[in-house]
């Protein structure tokens, strides 16, 4: 949390597509958003932002869950099966649905509309963080047997420095929130942590913080690094098995 | 597992239950039948004994009348005196009659009796031998029907388990559905076609019609929420980008009015829609509550007892805060209090109090009561009452003998405090 970015961008702008059907929408984040000094691509529907991004990925996706045409659950999914780009979904119904179905299809976190731009901000500041991250020191405690700095759960390995991680020697690709929560758990290996604490260390959020993001991220982690690695203490948290 | 065996014991205990109800049934039908039968078959053996008697005591008769006509002795039958109501009967009659003598019951007679030339000759037979047999048959009469009652009850009770069953599970699916869990079903139905059949589908009828009803509700209200929101947004965000001025702070501040009310309705439709579930976690009281304070932005006075922790929401118990702390600022005067003492949150202002209306029948929808409790579209202490009964806490609302409105939150006692 102690990395503050540097509010305009030059020299290299963040960029940021923006996928929303409903044009003042589309136009107001967008010039707000430039007005914080990132790089603002938008699309009004689904297949187009699909092919924007594929023409030239982004640093940060911007999705409306209702979109005309491929959906922004659809569009999270595709992006997801080529990047790992951070993606944070805009819904306006905010109900169940939209926000699991979202998660589940890859998505990072999740706001509601309306939503200020200065809150929208602090979200993709977040999510950048989570993917520029670097750990620090306290992140990554001491060195398991496995070698130069890698970290060794059962068949899993984690090279907290070069942020690979590798199943059974197979590198497995990491969205930045999948990431930065399995290094959360590898610092903290066999200890259980509640939701709030993952809220907080990895989304960060307070106790406003929805802990379905938490639910479905770990679902995901446990998806691409083995159903067992990841314990579910029930009516507590999670905590990784050594 | 003890638990559940002390339950079972208490169900079997229950003497109201149905399963005792039929029991006592079954005994009360069993000891009818026993009764008829004892009593016709004590009446057709004593009757038959009785003609019996009264046939010896004819035979015997006989016999005394030769005598007599041998040998002129009156004495010929019975020599003692003669009982006076058989004396009384013969004289009567004037032919052979009989009388029962059941007046000691260690000796009991049939008496025969004729009138012979002017006296009366009179024979008696012992019946001791028929009337103790009488009483054996029907002392087994007895036993055998408590034979029967022993075995034919606790079975009826075992019987009316299989109904008792399907109805408690019917009972249980109900409980289930009022406590929220609308696709709970009994699925008792299948073979029988009985009453407890009957009322089974209807609960499951009922619990399927509430959930149409529910899911089209709820619908409704997210795709009301999309409606409003969607304009809202581009309200929201256009009106942030406006260039700072007198007329743009105009702008702004009516955006966020309409976006609270808005956003206060919508919450408002979810609750009855009864969507609403509690995403409990142990939080930490005190850290929920300052966070709560201070994101509400107004200036509140917070005391902490203690190192609460209590197992419910955070983000409604939130919701609650900030929406009772909103309320005490917008309707109270300064200084407003926020006291968490354990498990309970109060939530206190030094304004005029909340007017009785309120205190008597809860928080109305647009409502303020009285008007010098300011402006307002008394939609947060809805919300505070709604969100409290979603995370299964109890607020209540009371005025200070010295002034000022008290909003108590009693959370569940889920872990209690740890100081």
């Amino acid at each position: 949390m102690s990395v503050s970015e540097v509010g305009g961008g030059p020299p290299d702008p963040v960029t940021v597509l923006l996928v929303e059907d409903d044009e003042v929408i589309r136009r107001a984040v967008g010039m707000a958003l430039e007005r914080y000094g990132y790089r603002v691509s938008t699309a009004g529907d689904g297949l187009t932002g699909l092919e924007l991004f594929r023409d030239q990925p982004h640093d940060l996706l911007l999705l409306d869950v209702m979109l005309p045409g491929l959906d922004g659950i659809g569009l999270c999914r595709r992006i997801r099966e080529s990047s790992l780009a951070p993606i944070l979904m805009m819904s306006a119904r905010g109900d169940a649905l939209d926000v699991v179905s979202g998660l589940e299809a890859g998505a990072d976190d999740y706001v509601v509309k309306p939503v200020d731009t200065s809150v929208l901000v602090a979200r993709i500041r977040s999510l950048l963080r989570r993917a520029s991250f670097a750990p620090s020191p306290e992140h990554a405690p001491e060195p398991a047997a496995g070698g130069a700095g890698d970290l060794v759960f059962g068949d899993l390995t984690i090279d907290p420095q070069g942020l690979e991680v590798r199943r059974a020697g197979e590198p497995v690709g990491m969205a930045p929130t999948e990431l930065r929560l399995l290094l959360e758990f590898a610092a903290n290996p066999g200890i259980v942590l509640d939701r709030q604490t993952l809220l907080r260390n990895v989304w960060d959020y307070g106790w406003d913080g929805d802990s379905r993001v938490v639910d479905l991220c770990v679902q995901r982690l446990r998806k691409k690094i083995g159903p067992d690695r990841i314990e579910t203490v029930r009516g507590f948290g999670y905590k990784l098995r050594r | 597992m003890g638990h559940a065996i002390v339950q079972a014991a208490r169900r079997l205990l229950n003497w109201r239950s149905l399963r005792w109800k039929i029991a006592a049934l079954v005994a009360m039908a069993s000891c009818a039948v026993a009764l008829a039968v004892g009593i016709l078959v004590h009446r057709s053996t004593l009757e038959r004994s009785m003609s019996l008697g009264e046939g010896r005591a004819y035979v015997a008769m006989g016999e005394a009348e030769n005598d007599y006509r041998r040998t002129g002795d009156a004495s010929a039958g019975y020599s003692g005196e003669i009982p006076p109501a058989l004396l009384q009967q013969v004289r009567s009659t004037g032919r052979f009659s009989t009388w029962y003598d059941g007046r000691q019951p260690e000796s009991l007679w049939m008496w025969g009796a004729e009138p012979i030339d002017g006296q009366v000759l009179a024979v008696q037979i012992d019946m001791g031998t028929e009337m103790r047999s009488l009483r054996a048959l029907d002392r087994h009469i007895v036993m055998a029907s408590l034979a029967v009652l022993a075995v034919v009850v606790p079975l009826a009770a075992l019987a009316a388990e299989l109904p008792n069953r399907r109805l408690r599970r019917v009972a249980r699916t109900a409980r289930r559905i009022a406590d929220g869990d609308l696709n709970a079903r009994t699925r008792v139905g299948g073979r029988g076609g009985d009453e407890i059949t009957e009322i089974s589908a209807a609960v499951d009828s009922m619990a399927d019609s509430l959930q149409d009803r529910l899911l089209s509700e709820q619908r409704f209200t997210a795709d009301v929420a999309h409606e409003l929101r969607t304009p809202l947004m581009g309200l929201v965000t256009s009106a942030e980008l406006l260039p700072e001025g007198e007329a743009t702070e105009l702008v702004r501040d009516r955006v966020r009015v309409l976006r609270a009310l808005i956003e206060d309705l919508l919450e408002i439709s979810r609750l009855d829609a009864g969507a609403e579930r509690a995403d409990r976690a142990s939080v930490p009281l005190d850290q929920v509550v300052e966070e709560s304070v201070r994101r509400t932005g107004l200036q509140v006075r917070l005391a902490v007892n203690g190192d609460p922790v209590a197992d419910t929401d955070p983000r409604r118990l939130d919701r609650i805060v900030a929406n009772l702390v909103a309320n005490a600022h917008r309707h109270g005067r300064s200084p407003v209090e926020v006291t968490v003492n354990g498990t309970t949150i109060v939530v206190r202002d030094h304004g005029p109090g909340f007017p009785d209306e309120l205190l008597a029948t809860g928080p109305q929808r647009f409502r303020t009561g009285a008007a010098e409790r300011g402006r307002g579209h008394g939609l947060g202490l809805t919300i505070a009452a709604g969100q409290a009964q979603v995370i299964g806490a109890e607020l209540t609302f009371g005025n200070a003998p010295d002034g000022g409105a008290i909003a108590t939150l009693h959370l569940r006692d889920g872990v209690g405090s740890e100081s």
